[in-house]
């Protein structure tokens, strides 16, 4: 019975600190519209802060609590608002996850760069070595003061909205933004004050994890999901309801540690239930009700020729021969890498470029292709490799179904959820914790790629096939298809288009493309441990085939350049640990001006050169807003 | 037994009852037009009927079988296709492209061994597109635009068409073709379910007008009576007291 009740308090006050970190990420979601990915980094960030003035530079407790959450997480919340989001707002939600993303990692790139990983930090608790005795059970003051937060949080809350003219105004915001500024109110102060009292509640929430959960960037990081986990029973929408799913998670969680065996496969249940309580909630959401009305028209990029493509592949293949025969291995490396990475990136092209649809999970794809084939036959052969697409093709099926029913924002989530989930679950079991699985390189009917040079090339020749597969299916009824289904999901439908089944078939297709990029990834490798499939790699490739152009093959051909040779390269100029992370991050936080990316720059350039009329963004607006808005009395007879 | 029939179908928009016990049917062969003043519910109960819209209470029959619990692409394999009233267009396609996708996915569910290209210039043809089939949709006079939503939907080929004010933004020459091209297309015996504004081009070509105002079905009939009944002059101009009450009823 003490156990049971000691399990329960720890759950309390875990579930305290998940409602906080998960009311911070509702009050942004709701007052501005954009989803803020960079919640847990932000709440991360801040409690690295949190650690220097308390620890390091040893100011009293109270004295660094103000400076870190009502001076410097506001101010850095409406910076944010300020120079990233407010550029974001009414562009698509793509743009917005782009830039979100890119904040995210930039914040990692940046706390690991700032506070080295390699040297431990503990963070003490509030009064630590204080506690109290409830029911034969010891509570510290830490956690009693965590329980307390949660509670003054959701009042503060509760009358901030409903009692003040801020509060007011925000839910105005939320319900129409160009009527509350007709009527005086100002949307962009008021998303300015949510953002920083959001990030506000991401500091506070770090603040208190960090001495239990450690000062691990990448875990703190995590917040976010477990936030979003706690919000998604409240659909995002609703505080009562997200703080009854943070109870309910740091409740389960508790009983997990408490009750679970501590080896084995069940161990590792802990770390991963907030994952997989997310896929349980989204099992029972009602399925969202398709939007129309919206306003269509999409931008798209030219599909090059047939004889345009075979003459770029040959000169890619014969270029990259020339090339690596003349480089030391060093750099070879590099450009084989940027290849690998050019045919991962092929399949999110496929995805999201044509798709529309947004995984946060390519890299575990990746993950599972290599190892399914490292088990046939070291990844070497043929079959390997069709084993690789089959593995990685269908689970790929499997993990986006409950997801693909609702909006984008879920299916991003919970593909993050699922690399998290895999990262736990799978890579560490195959792997056993830093070890690593050895590749044979590829061979067919007895002709072996084993050299380096003569593997480069063969990269170089499967990203040109991949490519061109990917052409083939733009071309074709798929593809066309894809693009209506991006276009409108509503008229597909009403035409007998069944959304779930496409979109299964285009996610489960771009997972097994993956799956294939790692079959051939780790015979580049090889040997491939579980640090390669870590989730933020698969940020790094999304964001980076997005800087270079995610609607077209060139555009993953780029992003390979930049992710392989790029920052080879610019290592060598610039010494930085997480140079990656960094240049990814900024880079994609500026893409929302250019959607399209370099290669959308580039052909705007050229068509600017040929004197060519840029294709018009929309053609059908102002018209359609008059009728709406017009009663119009027809007289009758 | 009527090829749809929508029986007693109330949706409620939290304290609005933006549609209310509305009966309503189209047949094979004919013109159904419904009208009513912006904001009466039209446009909901198109979305009712094709599964965009969860009714609040009520059912949607087609051939006399109930389909409420079908989803939109299920419902739209009995045989139903609609345009938009605000364009859903696919804006990065060609208007030709637009079809032709239309087209295609019929082939795949309908496995009828057409040739969706075959097919599309057909309709392309039909609708007198033809010329301007090179063109990206998004680029278009709202106009055309509403006629390339027209052949799409034509390129599924339907049994019912269910048409959103689709003669918005053609001129007097172009909605003359378009009402003849609505009264063959009926005679060739499709049902066809009209939203238009432009009263002349209903009363033309609907056998049989129903009058929608604040949700709930005024009047139903041929036009000529629909020409003389008060409640729907009423309606339209709203200054008769009887409208008034109805309002306050409605908006609880």
């Amino acid at each position: 019975m003490t156990e049971f009740l000691a399990f329960t308090i720890t759950g309390i006050v875990t579930g305290a600190v998940y409602a906080v970190a998960a009311s911070g990420l509702v009050v942004t979601y709701t007052t501005s519209g954009i989803f803020n990915f960079a919640h847990g980094a932000m709440g991360m960030l801040m409690a690295f802060l949190y650690w220097q003035l308390r620890v390091h530079l040893h100011w009293p407790a109270p004295l660094a609590l103000i400076a870190v959450l009502f001076v410097l997480a506001p101010l850095f919340g409406a910076v944010i608002e300020r120079i990233l989001m407010r550029n974001v707002r009414g562009s698509d939600t793509g743009v917005a996850l782009m830039v979100t993303l890119g904040l995210l990692l930039f914040l990692i790139g940046l706390a690991l760069t700032w506070w080295k990983q390699t040297e431990p930090r503990a963070l003490p608790e509030f009064f630590a070595g204080h506690s109290v005795r409830i029911f034969s059970v010891n509570v510290t003051w830490h956690e009693l003061i965590s329980i307390a937060m949660a509670g003054v949080v959701a009042v503060v809350l509760r009358l901030l909205l409903f009692r003040t003219r801020t509060g007011i105004a925000m839910r105005a915001v939320v319900d129409d933004r160009d009527l509350t500024a007709l009527n005086g109110g100002r949307p962009s102060r008021v998303s300015a004050m949510s953002w920083a009292l959001g990030t506000m509640l991401a500091a506070l929430a770090g603040i208190l994890l960090a001495p239990k959960l450690g000062m691990s960037v990448f875990n703190l990081t995590f917040l976010v999901i477990t936030a979003y986990a706690a919000a998604i029973v409240g659909q995002l929408k609703s505080l009562p309801l997200t703080f009854a799913g943070a109870l309910a998670l740091g409740l389960g969680e508790a009983y997990a540690v408490g009750y679970l065996p501590t080896s084995g496969f069940l161990s590792h249940v802990k770390p991963s239930l907030p994952m997989i309580f997310l896929f349980a909630v989204l099992l029972f959401l009602p399925q969202v009700r398709l939007r129309i009305g919206r306003v269509v028209g999409g931008r798209s990029v030219r599909v090059p020729s047939w004889r345009e493509v075979g003459v770029a592949g040959v000169a890619l293949v014969v270029a990259s021969w020339i090339i690596a025969a003349s480089l030391g291995s060093a750099d070879l490396a590099s450009m084989g890498q940027g290849l690998a990475f050019g045919i991962i990136m092929l399949s999110l092209v496929l995805l999201a470029g044509y798709g529309g649809q947004t995984s946060l999970c390519q890299m575990t794809f990746v993950g599972i292709g290599a190892v399914v084939a490292a088990k046939i036959s070291h990844g070497g052969s043929p079959i390997g490799v069709i084993a690789a697409a089959g593995a990685a093709g269908a689970v790929g099926a499997v993990i986006s179904l409950p997801a693909l029913r609702l909006t984008g924002l879920y299916l991003a989530l919970s593909t993050l959820a699922f690399a998290v989930l895999a990262d736990n679950l799978f890579f560490l079991q195959v792997f056993g914790g830093g070890g690593g699985l050895a590749f044979h390189r590829f061979s067919i009917v007895g002709i072996s790629f084993n050299g380096d040079v003569a593997y480069t090339v063969l990269l170089a020749v499967v990203f040109m096939l991949m490519a061109a597969f990917v052409l083939a299916i733009r071309r074709g009824p798929f593809g066309r298809l894809l693009s209506a289904m991006k276009d409108s999901p509503a008229a597909c439908a009403t035409l007998g288009l069944d959304l779930t089944r496409t979109k299964v078939a285009v996610f489960a297709l771009s997972a097994a493309m993956a799956g294939v990029g790692g079959a051939f990834f780790g015979g580049l490798r090889g040997s491939v441990s579980s640090n390669d499939f870590i989730y933020v790699q698969s940020l790094v490739v999304l964001l980076l085939v997005t800087i270079g152009g995610i609607m077209t093959v060139l555009g993953a051909f780029l992003g390979g350049l930049f992710l392989g040779p790029g920052f080879y390269v610019l290592g060598k100029i610039v010494h930085l640990d997480a140079l990656t992370f960094l240049g990814a991050g900024l880079g994609a936080m500026t893409i929302a001006r250019s959607p399209n990316g370099v290669v959308g720059q580039i052909s705007g350039v050229v068509d600017r050169f040929r004197r060519r009329p840029a294709q018009p963004e929309q053609g059908i607006t102002g018209v359609e807003v008059i009728e709406e808005v017009e009663r119009v009395v027809a007289p009758v007879g | 037994m009527s090829l749809l029939s929508v029986e007693e179908v109330s949706v409620r928009f939290g304290g609005v009852m933006a549609l209310q016990d509305v009966d309503l049917t189209a047949d094979p062969g004919r013109v159904t037009g419904l009208i009513g003043p912006n904001g009466a519910g039209k446009t909901t109960l198109f979305n009712v009927i094709t599964g965009l819209q969860d009714p609040t209470g009520g059912k949607v029959r087609v051939e006399g079988k109930d389909v409420s619990g079908l989803k939109a692409h299920q419902r739209a394999r009995l045989g139903m296709a609609r345009t938009f009233q605000r364009l859903e267009v696919f804006g990065s396609l060609t208007a030709r492209e637009n079809v032709l996708v239309a087209a295609e996915i019929h082939r795949r569910w309908a496995k009828d061994g057409s040739n969706p290209k075959e097919v599309t210039e057909q309709v392309l043809e039909r609708v007198g597109i033809t010329d301007a089939a090179t063109e990206r949709v998004d680029a278009m006079p709202t106009g055309l635009a509403r006629l390339v939503e027209l052949a799409r939907a034509l390129a599924a080929q339907p049994r019912l068409l269910l048409l959103d004010e689709p003669g918005s933004g053609l001129d007097t020459q172009e909605t003359e073709a378009f009402g003849d091209l609505l009264v063959d297309l009926a005679h060739e015996g499709l049902a066809i379910l009209l939203v238009e504004h432009d009263v002349e081009l209903v009363m033309r070509v609907c056998e049989v007008i129903h009058v929608l105002d604040f949700g709930r079905k005024i009047a139903e009939g041929p036009p000529s009576q629909i020409k003389a009944d008060p409640r729907v002059q009423a309606a339209y101009l709203g200054t008769d007291e009887e409208a008034a009450p109805d309002e306050e009823v409605v908006r609880q």
